[in-house]
């Protein structure tokens, strides 16, 4: 057996050799065979409201330019100079109905077509020599998009992303689809940390047993109400499909009183009742549980929680998506939204982004604390030690693989997949299996790709 | 002439409606100007109370009504007219959520910065505008704030120019308003537990 395959079989029994968090070769091969091919979430529609619009985003190394085009279509288009190479947009974020390459002056439709060629006469001789007509930015290789959320992948192979989410998209529209209208993304705050990027993504997926230490001082200064934080032991987590996350257990109470519970005014409840499927509506109001933290793999994670953001008893619910956006195999981009329906009162609107900043984001007073953790373990992945210590991560499962809790049942939780009451780390091994899953796959090497030239046959 | 300088409006915050809108009124007082003086004297002492991580003697500071804001830097081309991150910011406080903030600290178990970090707010041009308002002043700084944890990390700079409103009480001059330009737009620094 390779090292590799020894490190991915240990990872697949829960035994993480602990220097996969500080790795370059594990990076290296992340960046190819992980990274090469799946879907990346790059901006939201509502990003790009007018004809026009754009953001600038990057997939790992790759830039990207998210726009509007006059048809009111989205496109990602590499943001590559056909020519020479240069960034054809330089902003993070504007309204344009070209991009013009400031090295030579060529120049592209807000659609990516190339319509604009200095001297293309003299110095190509037109269209025999340069072929312009039909010439465009690369595009993504893949796009799609779910309830306004766009993802690229860099392979073009890539599966539908319908396909890809499965039933992580049930979750998904409890964050994304609360009317439907849908979200308003704003942001993002993006800042680097000198974490591993997995750690992150782990953390949000599952882990609801670091919160009662981790965060036990948002408890004690009463931002949050959850008495110790210890209610999360009786919360659930869930896997389906591509993704998974946690929940807390609500107090007894209809659809309706769980969701006032959580700070949620009777307009929107009436919307989300209208909109998610009468299954949806079972995990709040029949089984429930109220969703909290998720990831989707491999490196977008979802916050939905409910602080108090007045000196009141009232709480009040936000929401955050977030890129886990990998700069290094110890450095990780953290690129973080706000989000909001699109049809709650404008008074709500402003206090949920009042919670989102006390408590999430480059500020935020629980993500804080995480990243201080997620940095020390981190630099001490680095070290020779760390590759012969296999972190436990099996909580949930026994010895022989069986496990602590049975998994709930259709009757006690009505939603799709597999889900557990109390704390396990099922999450952080589904993921860690995709990754390994990914890892072990070569990558066939992707066609180059040219354009202009025309064909010359030699020698006739 | 054009320039690159666009001020921040608290206005522009969904949570700004309660800020003072008070502005500078004309050139910027001579230096030897005693409420110039005052006023420098002011953001000196601040910066030593923000190194030393003195919080509740800092928050004392603070008016009731205080916006404390830093939105987000965004690249934009010259003449986009905007650059920062429409309807959002790193900070966007009152001085509930700064007493928060502080209280947080006052805890066992803020782990981010326990061992603390070691500050160094760097506060440098200075200068003082007086306002339609002789009990308030408009305050031009720029600060760079070094810090430093642990023994194995590299240290994190942040740099920001900040505009700030003070304002004479009867507790002495208290910051009405702040405004922090940061410099990045991906800020390398793990979180902003601190203030600038």
């Amino acid at each position: 057996m390779s090292e590799l395959e020894l490190t991915l079989d240990d990872v697949r029994r829960g035994m993480i050799p602990a220097h996969i968090y500080n790795d370059r070769e594990i990076f290296e091969l992340e960046k190819e065979r992980l990274f090469g091919r799946s879907w990346q979430f790059v901006a939201h529609e509502s990003e790009v409201p007018q004809s026009g619009d754009y953001v600038v985003r990057r997939v790992l190394e790759d830039s990207f330019i998210i726009s509007r085009d006059d048809q009111g279509e989205v496109r990602a288009m590499f943001n590559m100079c056909l020519h020479r190479g240069m960034q054809v947009c330089r902003a993070e974020m504007g309204n344009a109905t070209h991009f013009r390459c400031p090295y030579h002056g060529w120049s592209y439709r807000n659609d990516g077509r190339l319509v604009g060629l200095p001297f293309h006469r003299e110095a190509y001789g037109g269209e025999a020599g340069f072929s312009r007509k039909g010439q465009t930015l690369l595009p993504s290789p893949s796009l799609g998009t779910y309830n306004g959320m766009i993802f690229i992948s860099l392979d073009p192979e890539a599966p539908p992303l319908d396909e890809f989410l499965g039933d992580f998209a049930f979750y998904l529209d409890y964050y994304t689809k609360q009317s439907p209208s849908g979200i308003e993304l704003r942001g993002p705050q993006r800042w680097r940390i000198k974490a591993n990027w997995k750690i992150g993504a782990e953390n949000f997926a599952g882990d609801m047993y670091h919160t009662p230490q981790t965060h036990m001082s948002v408890v004690e200064i009463g931002l949050f109400r959850e008495p110790k934080a210890e209610r999360r032991k009786d919360g659930s987590t869930y896997w389906a499909g591509k993704g998974g996350g946690t929940t807390y257990k609500l107090p007894e109470g209809t659809f309706e009183e769980r969701l006032r519970y959580v700070g949620y005014p009777d307009a929107m409840i009436d919307r989300m009742r209208a909109t998610w499927s009468a299954d949806q509506c079972a995990v709040v109001g029949d089984s429930g549980f109220m969703i909290s933290a998720a990831s989707l793999f491999p490196n977008l994670s979802f916050v939905h929680n409910w602080p108090r953001v007045e000196d009141s008893d009232d709480v009040l619910p936000f929401i955050s998506i977030r890129s886990w956006q990998p700069i290094s195999e110890n450095e990780t981009e953290v690129v973080s939204w706000f989000a909001v329906d699109k049809e709650a009162p404008e008074d709500f609107k402003a206090k949920s982004y009042k919670a989102y900043l006390m408590c999430f984001g480059s500020t935020g007073m629980f993500e804080q604390d995480d990243v201080e953790n997620w940095v020390s373990l981190t630099s001490t992945a680095a070290g020779s030690m760390a590759r012969r210590l296999r972190l436990n991560s099996r909580m949930g499962m026994l010895a022989d693989g069986s496990a602590v809790v049975e998994p709930l049942s259709g009757d006690e939780f009505a939603g799709p997949g597999v889900a557990h009451v109390g704390y396990g780390e099922y999450n952080q091994r589904h993921l860690l299996d995709e990754w390994a899953n990914h890892l072990e796959r070569p990558v066939t090497k992707s066609a180059g790709v040219e354009f202009g030239a025309t064909k010359v046959e030699v020698g006739s | 002439m054009t320039s690159a300088y666009i001020p921040i409006d608290s206005r522009r915050s969904p949570l700004g409606g309660h800020a003072s809108a008070t502005e500078r009124a004309g050139r910027s007082l001579p230096f030897a100007d005693e409420r110039h003086l005052l006023a420098h004297q002011w953001v000196v002492d601040e910066a030593y109370l923000l190194d030393q991580q003195d919080y509740e003697s800092w928050l004392d500071l603070l008016t009731e009504d205080i916006h404390y804001y830093m939105p987000i830097k965004v690249t934009t081309a010259l003449g986009a007219g905007f650059d920062t991150a429409p309807g959002m910011a790193h900070f966007d406080e009152n001085k509930y959520s700064l007493s928060r903030r502080v209280a947080r600290f006052a805890t066992e178990h803020a782990w981010t910065e326990d061992p603390p970090s070691r500050l160094r707010h760097f506060v440098t041009n200075i200068r003082t505008f007086a306002t339609d308002d002789a009990d308030e002043l408009v305050v031009d700084s720029a600060v760079l704030l070094f810090r430093s944890r642990g023994d194995v990390r590299e240290h994190a700079l942040i740099s920001a120019g900040r505009e700030d409103l003070l304002r004479r009480t009867d507790d002495g001059w208290l910051l009405a308003r702040r405004h922090i330009a940061i410099d990045e737009s991906v800020i390398r620094m793990q979180n902003l537990a601190i203030f600038l």
